[in-house]
């Protein structure tokens, strides 16, 4: 009983870590304490496993969204002939 | 008649123009996000461009992508002369867009498969999600931008970009729970 619910408590840990621990932003980093006991039981726990690799699944598939409206290259030549414009002084 | 260029103003310039042109593509994609059209997205990367070199002296080097972005964000604003929250309307165009596999990396077959299984059930719980969570989920995960660029765009702080981001993919993970399921298998 007091393991099953030590992994209930840990799961709820880990769940609220996921998102940091896959984003892996600058701006909110995990502690490496705080991601080995994440890594140690998403090894061991089914349920946490499968969660992580649907949200990993997630992000693979929206971010393979972006590829399909690349950025005009026209445009950018466009954009960076107005920077060139404006470190040159010929506009301000 | 324009006034000469100093050495020290010509270092300044080109220091800009290093800072800046490795985000023009970035700054067109958000700005394209914002605005729904890649003519208005122009306009305003070109004004914001204009505004970030006037106000060069006011940087301080740190986060040129995010500082860049809350210029975006500032100039639409000022453009539209209104205050509003911004929304990120582009994912039904990116959506309706040719495939990406192949165009821009090769991932691998079996990934091919799996992702396309769940393209028409991901489509479909994107486009139930609030707007303001859906921005956040496309500007971090379709856009790549960091927690703090996405802040800058959407004008909140990080943490409230966290949380939305957290509720969408929730979301988005629990609608698509039967299509996971069906995945695991082949993905294995």
């Amino acid at each position: 009983m007091t393991g099953a619910l030590r992994q209930m408590v840990t799961c709820h840990w880990t769940a609220r870590r996921l998102q940091r621990y896959l984003d892996a932003d600058p701006a909110a980093p995990l502690t490496p304490g705080e991601i080995t006991r994440l890594e140690e039981h998403v090894a061991t726990c089914e349920r946490c496993s499968e969660v992580m690799r649907q949200h990993r699944l997630l992000h693979r598939a929206l971010s393979l969204w972006s590829g399909r409206r690349p950025v005009d290259p026209a445009s950018v030549d466009r954009m960076r002939t107005v920077l060139d414009d404006l470190i040159d002084g010929r506009q301000t | 008649m324009s006034e000469a260029i100093t050495p020290d103003d010509a270092a300044r310039r080109r220091a800009f123009a290093e800072v800046v042109e490795p985000e023009i593509e970035v700054m067109l994609r958000v700005a394209r996000s914002i605005t729904g059209s890649a003519a208005d997205a122009e306009d305003l990367v070109q004004e914001s461009l204009v505004r970030a070199f006037r106000a060069i002296d006011r940087f301080d080097g740190r986060h040129p992508r995010a500082w860049l972005l809350t210029i975006v964000r500032n100039t639409n604003s000022n453009m539209h002369r209104r205050r509003r929250p911004i929304a990120v309307d582009d994912w039904e165009l990116i959506h309706a867009s040719r495939p990406a596999f192949g165009s821009v990396e090769s991932p691998a077959a079996e990934e091919v498969y799996v992702v396309q299984e769940l393209d028409g059930a991901l489509q479909a719980a994107v486009a139930g999600l609030d707007p303001k969570f859906r921005s956040a989920l496309v500007l971090v995960d379709v856009h790549d931008l960091s927690y703090a660029e996405a802040a800058a765009v959407l004008d909140v702080p990080v943490g409230t970009v966290m949380s939305r981001l957290s509720r969408a993919r929730e979301r988005v993970r629990k609608a698509l729970g039967p299509t996971f399921t069906t995945t695991r298998g082949e993905q294995s």
